[in-house]
């Protein structure tokens, strides 16, 4: 009962306090955020690409607009765009959002409700990266509540809505069809903790070829919805081949903007390719490796996209970190936390210091910035190895005395 | 002195023949007109006629007065309409009025009116397509002024629809699309000596006779104001027209006490010999109004306020010059001198994003109707949605109208953003458009990138008040030298062309990397990646063991 409580104070309380937030004018003074939201993701090219479209002129024919059709029928249509209510609903996406995070927590622990609800919401509706985000309306909040709400329809086994959460999810951002792999598989499995307990994959296989059937025939509804909506297919190469070919160099808090702003033009495409190319070799064997905990596949994959995707925001790391509250089982195994945490405090206070140094203020330059998103990669690396760690070497538990664990 | 009276006589004998170059007429012109803050205006304009000749299909490629190396890259791209100017300094329209020649654009602009080939097997992208002609017409045009016209690429290319209008006519030819408009603007193009070379080379007499002999570099080129301009048109009755155009705005007051001139101080030098093969040959100056003055020598005729100097009947060599007899005051120059006023600024000092703010103000008592015109590299993108349209601080969204915009496209093409905004009488019009700057690749950033890259100006094009009721005027256009004449005659009326308001260029600054270190970058990021990569490769592959651990003795 208490604990039930606990989930219906925090909850409602948080969510309230950042709607009060949201309300201020602190989304003013955010929106121009490099960190914050990304050219796919920002609020101001959104704006724009509706005003656009209202009067007539296609959006996708220049570049500035690089937000998916899905986007434009939405608030053409159904929501209005003035400030204060998109404040509203971008906080809602994020309540929505802790809400899926605590159904998944409650779906893996097979309970009704506990005690860490309050905790997981307040993880994810009090984490700065995220919290920020969804501050400055950049739209990757509505890309992190499809992403949990697939995972958790997945969990609660749901199979239809939550393909239709990763179509969209994937409408939104092309990257995210990392997710795919570990979400069929969590369809067909379970997503109870499996970690300690390696072994091969347990679900039924039989299901995955109609599961991947299913999501294709939402993805080839939603492509034809989009076409239709945007009446062309322009918008394909501006928001999807907008994530692979990397237009626009406007900086971020990723690896891929600096990279290709001092990339010799004859390397660009070989490097390009490489990057993205780099994405996809990890979902294979982090589906492979946990294979018994699709869940935790999930969670890593998305780790993996935060650190390494084209046009990141905080949010996407931000997703990431929230999810640890999620799995509290690998704590104990963690091996360097502190270092983790100290990378992420000196990253997240050093970007936005560099980045208004060397744009606002010139007396810095991009290198300055540029080393701070490298720390933030390191950040973002330490954090997933040592959550890969963890979730192996918690197969193994504790050793007796006199024993060690070693890799072999 | 005999010797060289018979050698005038000689070189005033293909004068008398002038007539007999059928099919090519050659006029000279030079307008000098005194500025309200002292400064003395000055525009030499020389015009060549190819009579009956079309556009696409040349009588012949042999002339006798027309420039050849430019008809035989009209002829080669089939251009029918093309404009050049190329000019350094801002014309200054709150002081000096409306320029004689309206295109004063800072820097290199060029356009131009095409049309695609009749064949359509070229299709769209061949090589008589427009876009095609229109690359190789670049090319042609800077390799014959020495002018980084080159570069005017498609990063720099629009098409508005209805900023400017053909001076000439367009010919309908059947079975082939209506002619295609390109317009290119290069503001940090700086002119000087060596174009005025080429452009000296394009003229019959060259600068060793006529008018175009006060055509001194030392002087123009220290002017506070200089252009060129290159400007082909053509109509059905007339044929192909070429109009050279060199203005300067000079300052007699910047060593002098007086603003006093002559030929002599404004070009050192006089007009000593006549071009012989010009049927027109003449000096015009604009005589102050209510003030004494003397000038000397006496003007031919006079008329409109306007003093004509017919160098067929002047003594040569000729060094007119103007004295005025009362001291000049610099006085506030009563504002109104061109019909509009505007400004317009980039704010900001982020360099990521910022705001573009226009001012256009209206000092006459009745509303008027422009085309705004706005051409961004980009590099800069608007965001249109922030538009904030004020008259005096009252929002007035409802003046602008016909608003059509063709957006940027990231290391492709510029935007294009014209509408048509109502001015009210006496009041100032404010437009700020919010504006996102692009990150450039470390590549594309022009040398000294720290310093910045120009945006080019804006146009303001006024519309007419009252459409259709005036007489379609004759332009620049004269058909023979019949017509020569009567253009003289009409000199002083109001030209029927459209008019244009240039705003000066803007300077942008974009962000910029640092240019020094490409191999580290590539080096530290392939590192980290390597790093996370071997990391979590590392965690997948290997296995876990458990290992007793002898005791250690101790």
């Amino acid at each position: 009962m208490k604990a039930s409580l606990d989930l219906g104070i925090v909850f409602p309380v948080l969510v309230a306090g950042r709607l009060l937030l949201a309300l201020t004018n602190l989304p003013d003074a955010l929106k121009h955020d490099h960190q914050l939201s990304s050219p796919l993701t920002s609020y101001l090219n959104l704006q724009e690409g509706i005003y656009l479209f209202k009067n007539g002129i296609d959006p996708y024919s220049g570049g500035v607009f690089r937000h998916s059709p899905l986007f434009l029928a939405l608030f053409t249509t159904v929501l209005p765009t003035s400030r204060t209510i998109s404040s509203i609903i971008w906080t809602l996406c994020d309540a929505v959002g802790a809400w899926a995070l605590v159904q998944i927590w409650r779906a893996r622990q097979r309970v009704a409700q506990s005690s860490r609800d309050g905790l997981i919401a307040a993880a994810y509706l009090l984490n700065p990266y995220l919290f920020l985000s969804t501050l400055s309306l950049s739209t990757s909040p509505f890309e992190n509540m499809l992403a949990l709400l697939s995972f958790m329809f997945a969990a609660q086994g749901s199979a239809s809505p939550s393909l239709l959460a990763a179509a969209l999810l994937l409408h939104l951002s092309l990257s995210s069809i990392l997710l795919l792999a570990p979400l069929v598989l969590l369809l067909a499995s379970s997503p109870v903790s499996q970690l300690a307990s390696p072994r091969s994959f347990s679900g039924n296989s039989q299901k995955i070829k109609p599961l991947l059937a299913e999501f294709l025939a939402y993805t080839a509804i939603l492509t034809v919805a989009s076409t239709l909506v945007s009446g062309g297919w322009a918008w394909v190469p501006q928001t999807w081949g907008a994530s692979l070919t990397l237009p626009d160099l406007t900086p971020n808090c990723g690896l891929w903007w600096y990279f290709f702003t001092e990339m010799f033009d004859h390397f660009r495409p070989f490097f390009l390719m490489v990057f993205s190319i780099h994405l996809l070799i990890y979902t294979a064997p982090i589906c492979i490796k946990f294979q018994y905990d699709p869940l935790y596949a999930a969670f890593i994959l998305l780790g993996i996209l935060g650190t390494f995707k084209s046009y990141p925001t905080m949010a996407d790391p931000g997703l990431f970190l929230s999810m640890i509250a999620v799995f509290p089982e690998i704590y104990p195994y963690l091996r360097y936390p502190i270092v983790t945490t100290l990378l992420h405090l000196h990253a997240a206070l050093l970007m936005p210091l560099f980045h208004h140094l060397w744009l606002n203020q010139g007396t810095a330059n991009a290198n300055f910035f540029y080393a701070s998103t490298l720390v933030f990669a390191c950040a973002n690396g330490a954090a997933l190895t040592d959550c890969i760690w963890a979730g192996l070497r918690i197969a193994i538990g504790e050793p007796q005395e006199g024993f060690v664990v070693v890799q072999e | 002195m005999r010797k060289s009276r018979s050698l005038l006589a000689l070189c005033l004998l293909p004068a008398c023949l002038s007539h007999s170059f059928s099919g090519e007429t050659f006029n000279e012109e030079l307008t000098i007109r005194g500025l309200p803050d002292g400064r003395v205006a000055s525009r030499f304009e020389f015009s060549t006629f190819l009579h009956g000749a079309t556009p696409r299909n040349p009588p012949k490629s042999h002339y006798t007065l027309f420039p050849l190396a430019l008809g035989q890259i009209l002829r080669e791209y089939a251009v029918t309409e093309l404009h050049l100017t190329l000019n350094a300094g801002k014309w200054d329209y709150d002081r000096w009025g409306y320029p004689e020649e309206p295109d004063v654009a800072t820097g290199a602009s060029l356009w131009a009116w095409m049309a695609e080939g009749s064949a359509a097997a070229h299709g769209p992208t061949g090589r008589h397509s427009v876009d095609a002609r229109w690359r190789d017409l670049r090319n042609a045009l800077a390799g014959l002024f020495c002018a980084s016209i080159a570069s005017l690429d498609e990063q720099r290319t629009t098409s508005p629809a209805r900023a400017f209008t053909p001076l000439g006519a367009l010919p309908a030819w059947p079975q082939s699309p209506p002619h295609a408009f390109r317009h290119a603007s290069l503001p940090s193009e700086n002119v000087c000596t060596e174009n005025l070379t080429p452009f000296l080379k394009l003229l019959p007499c060259k600068s060793r006779s006529g008018l175009a002999h006060l055509l001194n570099p030392h002087r123009l080129f220290d002017a506070d104001w200089h252009g060129m301009g290159l400007h082909v048109s053509w109509r059905p009755e007339d044929g192909v027209q070429v109009r050279l155009t060199f203005q300067s705005v000079s300052d007699p007051l910047r060593t002098e006490t007086t603003r006093d001139w002559s030929l002599s101080s404004l070009f050192d030098r006089t007009i000593d010999r006549a071009c012989p093969v010009a049927a027109l040959s003449r000096v015009v100056v604009t005589l102050p109004i209510r003030e004494p003055y003397s000038i000397h020598p006496e003007p031919s005729s006079n008329a409109n306020g306007r003093g004509i100097f017919d160098l067929a009947g002047q003594p040569l060599p000729l060094d007119i010059s103007m004295h005025w007899l009362e001291p000049f005051q610099h006085a506030t120059i009563p504002a109104g001198q061109a019909p509009l006023s505007v400004r317009r600024m980039l704010r900001g000092s982020a360099q990521d994003h910022g705001a573009l703010a226009v001012s256009i103000a209206n000092a006459d008592p009745s509303p008027v109707r422009v085309v705004y015109l706005e051409t961004l590299p980009w590099i800069v993108h608007l965001y249109l949605h922030t538009l904030e349209l004020t008259v005096d601080g009252v929002p007035r969204a409802d003046l602008l109208e016909d608003i059509s915009y063709i957006a940027p496209v990231p290391h492709g093409r510029a935007a294009t953003l014209e509408a048509v905004l109502t001015i009210p009488a006496r009041s100032t019009v404010s437009l700020r458009f919010g504006v996102g700057r692009a990150f450039l690749r470390y590549t594309e950033h022009p040398p000294d990138a720290q310093r910045g890259s120009e945006l080019p100006g804006a146009v303001v094009v006024l519309l007419p008040s009252d459409s259709g009721n005036k007489t379609q005027g004759a332009g620049r256009w004269v058909s023979n030298n019949k017509g020569a004449l009567q253009w003289a005659q009409t000199q002083g009326q109001e030209r029927q062309q459209q008019r244009r308001i240039y705003t000066p260029a803007l300077l942008v600054d974009p962000a910029t990397p640092d240019f020094s270190m490409p191999y580290n970058v590539i080096i530290f990021t392939c590192s980290l990646v390597a790093f996370i990569f071997g990391s979590v490769f590392n965690g997948l592959t290997r296995r876990f063991a458990v290992l007793k651990v002898p005791p250690v003795d101790g």
